[in-house]
């Protein structure tokens, strides 16, 4: 089996289960599914290596949010499509996600739009779409 | 031509009886041609001298003076009657007691006189009775009395009880010669006997005569009176045929010179309608009146009488008709009818009065605040129980207070009654005598005027703000728990909701991922999974949208809110073929939150689209409301969708949790959010639904200046 120009996609999720679901999903896309549990093994993986796409929740461990996550994305690659899940995001959250040209998805999510989003945003900004990679 | 009856009686000329009857008869034919009474003495008197007495005169009586006078004297000289006066109770003298005594006497020779005097009295006297007497068959005839019994009589008594009649006493005196011989004396008295039976005849005549001429007179006085009545008056016989009538009647009953059909028969039918009645009233006998309505021929106008009629008797009491006065009461009874409709008029403006008072009193009484009622003189004239506490009134000693108080309203009083406001509404401090404490009062006045435009009463109604501000802030206390209560209600959804959130994602995700890894029978238990669990994911969205948006209050433009969610949906709603008429007016700033304002707004477009399955159009509105202060005024916001529409028995709980007129499609807490939002910014909601026509949602929001 060569090894596959999958889409690399990191999900920052603290819920375990969750994370586990959304894994599960976007390996089933074809995505290449990349977890971490809390900002800190974000930032571990983050420092040792570069992603395609990467989702994050707003609220992490204590006090810590997923704009902390993004911005250490952005630092490494200002391209890379970034997409906020929360649950309870106030206007304030949306527009500053906005401004940071951040995708926001609230919980409990349209899988389907979700997904079809995701695809949008890797054609966007590598200019091919998603599904030639699998292949 | 005599009769054979007659012809016996004719006297038969030749032997000495026939002569001597024919010497009667020719005095009989000579007395008979006498007409008047006052004729016969004369021919008495010539008659007695022709039988060879020397001389001869008649003594009068007159009942009135009493006087005794020679009335009629022959072969007299003036000078020799005087000693012939006398009086009738003058009962020595012998002449007068010759008259007394009713009986022929022949007197010794009298002063003067040589020859004795035969003195022969006459009465009025007859075989037959007086004609009224015959008519009434009575028996007391004075002639036939004074004929059979002339010794009783009195010449006083001479008046006749049937006919009336004055009767006439009176004496022949005839101077005989010394030794009159029986034969000249009884002729003598034949003559004169003979001659008083003619002048009964004649006096009995010119009594009737005199009778008549009175009657005339009479009638004549009574036809003059009933023509100078102006009411109709109209005498009628026994078989009700008109007698006689006086002009003002003849106006009803007699067909005038060239009248017109029409009125001739309004004669025709008054005299019908006038016996109709007089019959009638006839029955009844004694005097009766009754109500009679006739046509003037002359105006054609219907005159109301009141006719009165009587019956008519003779003397001896046979009934001879009747007398009709009507009276026109046309006038009358117009008038008493009025009056009868102005009493009626007055007593039921008298009851209205009576229950506005009542009405008024009713009212004053249970109005449950102090009301003072003062004339234009801004004197206390009515306070209700209220204000006699407040301001006492009567003589009990009055509290320091209520003297205080009286002030204070005096003054008030005063200001406003001189003041040229209609209306007045100042607070005013009192002093409560029963509680002991200060309490304020709104007074609110006004005046009532009299007919000049001048101040008659002043009313004052005194509200106890105390007790008004207590249930102000009572009520404000009671609607701030409730938007803490729907705050709260939120914030805990929320929280439940967050808690439910990261699960909830777990278990979707992992239906998500099932598909096409279960064994066939689990197939339909997959489906239950995915449905229901997608009804718990819209519950919990809903949840979280309120509670996320409880932050960020501020001035907003609401018509860029409107427009934003209408952005945001303009997909959806092309999709669905809805077209959106968008109207939105030139709005003040609102105070409050954009977002909850939002998500109203989405909530409210998003059940627009749903109950528009085929389609339709969405009409939105705003507009700001300016209220007549200036100050206060409200910003309005109206969707109207022409959809499915909300069944009426649902109307009344459409705002209350988990009520859905969507059944599985929906949560039921869309409309309860967007009422809380709404209330939460001092709003209101108001819904008008027809099933199949549409929705309308108006929305209402109070700004202050």
């Amino acid at each position: 089996m060569p090894k596959a120009k999958k889409p690399q996609v990191l999900v920052v999720e603290d819920e375990a289960s969750v994370l586990l679901t959304y894994r599960l999903m976007l390996e089933d896309e074809g995505y290449e599914v990349f977890c971490a549990l809390s900002s800190q093994e974000a930032e571990a993986i983050l420092a040792r290596r570069g992603f395609d796409l990467v989702l994050c929740d707003l609220s992490l461990e204590q006090n810590h949010t997923g704009f902390e996550v993004f911005e250490r994305v952005r630092k490494r690659d200002p391209k890379v499509p970034c997409v906020l899940l929360t649950g309870y995001a106030n206007r304030e959250t949306t527009e500053r996600a906005e401004q940071a040209g951040i995708a926001v998805f609230f919980k409990p999510i349209e899988i389907d739009e979700f997904l079809r989003t995701l695809k949008k945003l890797l054609r966007n900004a590598h200019g091919k779409p998603a599904e030639a990679n699998r292949d | 031509m005599a009769t054979p009856l007659l012809r016996k009686q004719l006297p038969d000329p030749g032997s000495f009886v026939e002569r001597r009857k024919s010497v009667r008869d020719s005095t009989a034919l000579r007395l008979l041609s006498a007409e008047r009474s006052e004729e016969i003495f004369p021919i008495l008197l010539e008659e007695i001298i022709a039988l060879g007495f020397p001389r001869a005169l008649v003594l009068g009586v007159d009942f009135e003076s009493g006087a005794v006078r020679p009335v009629a004297a022959l072969k007299y000289q003036p000078n020799q009657l005087q000693r012939f006066h006398s009086q009738l109770w003058a009962g020595e003298n012998p002449l007068v007691a010759a008259l007394h005594a009713l009986k022929p006497a022949l007197l010794s020779p009298l002063g003067g006189d040589r020859e004795p005097l035969y003195c022969h009295p006459l009465l009025y006297r007859n075989r037959n009775q007086c004609w009224e007497a015959e008519r009434e068959r009575r028996r007391e005839c004075l002639a036939v009395q004074n004929f059979r019994s002339p010794h009783k009589l009195q010449l006083q008594e001479q008046v006749c009880a049937s006919c009336g009649m004055r009767a006439y006493a009176a004496m022949v005196v005839v101077q005989v010669g010394r030794d009159p011989k029986e034969g000249e004396l009884r002729q003598l008295r034949n003559l004169i006997e003979t001659a008083n039976r003619y002048l009964a005849r004649l006096f009995k005549v010119e009594h009737y005569y005199n009778r008549m001429r009175d009657m005339d007179v009479t009638i004549s006085q009574m036809h003059t009176v009933m023509q100078s009545m102006a009411d109709p008056v109209i005498l009628t016989d026994g078989h009700h045929r008109v007698v006689m009538l006086n002009r003002a009647a003849e106006r009803f009953f007699k067909m005038p010179e060239g009248v017109t059909e029409g009125g001739a028969r309004a004669v025709e039918l008054n005299n019908l309608y006038f016996s109709a009645a007089l019959s009638s009233m006839a029955v009844s006998g004694v005097e009766s009146h009754r109500d009679l309505t006739l046509v003037d021929v002359m105006e054609g106008e219907e005159v109301l009488f009141e006719a009165v009629c009587a019956p008519t008797f003779s003397s001896d009491g046979v009934r001879t008709g009747m007398v009709t006065v009507m009276r026109d009461v046309t006038d009358l009874r117009r008038a008493d009818q009025e009056v009868r409709s102005n009493l009626q008029k007055l007593r039921d403006a008298e009851e209205i009065v009576r229950q506005d008072r009542d009405r008024l009193n009713l009212v004053i009484e249970n109005v449950g605040d102090p009301i003072v009622v003062a004339d234009g003189a801004a004197k206390m004239v009515l306070l209700d129980p209220l204000a006699k506490e407040l301001f006492g009134m009567g003589d009990a000693p009055r509290h320091p207070a209520v003297v205080r108080n009286q002030a204070r309203l005096d003054a008030y009083l005063t200001a406003f009654t001189f003041s040229f406001a209609e209306g007045q509404n100042r607070p005013l401090r009192l002093h409560n005598p029963a509680s002991n404490n200060e309490i304020e009062y709104a007074a609110r006045s006004g005046k009532i005027y009299d007919a000049r435009g001048q101040v008659a009463y002043t009313v004052t109604v005194l509200r106890d703000l105390t007790a008004w501000k207590k249930l102000e802030q009572l009520q404000l206390e009671r609607r701030m728990l409730e938007v803490e209560k729907f705050a709260a209600t939120g914030r805990l959804a929320g929280t439940i909701a967050h808690e439910i959130n990261n699960p909830l994602e777990a278990i979707k995700n992992a239906i998500y991922l099932l598909p096409g890894k279960l064994k066939p029978p689990a197939e339909p238990v997959y489906d239950i999974l995915k449905s229901e669990t997608e009804r718990v994911t819209r519950i919990v969205r809903q949840m979280l949208g309120l509670y996320r948006n409880t932050d960020q209050v501020g001035p907003f433009d609401l018509n860029s809110v409107v427009d934003d969610t209408l952005t945001l949906f303009a997909r959806q709603l092309s999709t669905a073929s809805i077209t959106v008429e968008k109207q939105l007016g030139k709005l003040p700033p609102i105070v409050g939150s954009a977002d909850q304002f939002r998500q109203v707004l989405s909530n409210l477009v998003v059940n627009a689209r749903d109950s528009m399955a085929k389609g339709g159009r969405l009409a939105v509105r705003t507009r700001h409301v300016r209220a007549t202060d200036g100050v206060h005024g409200s910003v309005n916001i109206l969707l109207a969708d022409t959809g499915c529409g909300i069944p009426a028995d649902m109307l009344q709980s459409i705002f209350e949790p988990f009520v859905s007129t969507k059944g599985e499609k929906g949560t039921g807490l869309g409309l309860w959010i967007v009422k809380g939002i709404v209330e939460n910014h001092s709003g209101g909601i108001r819904v008008r639904s027809r099933q199949g026509r549409g929705t309308v949602f108006k929305l209402s929001f109070p700004i202050v200046r």
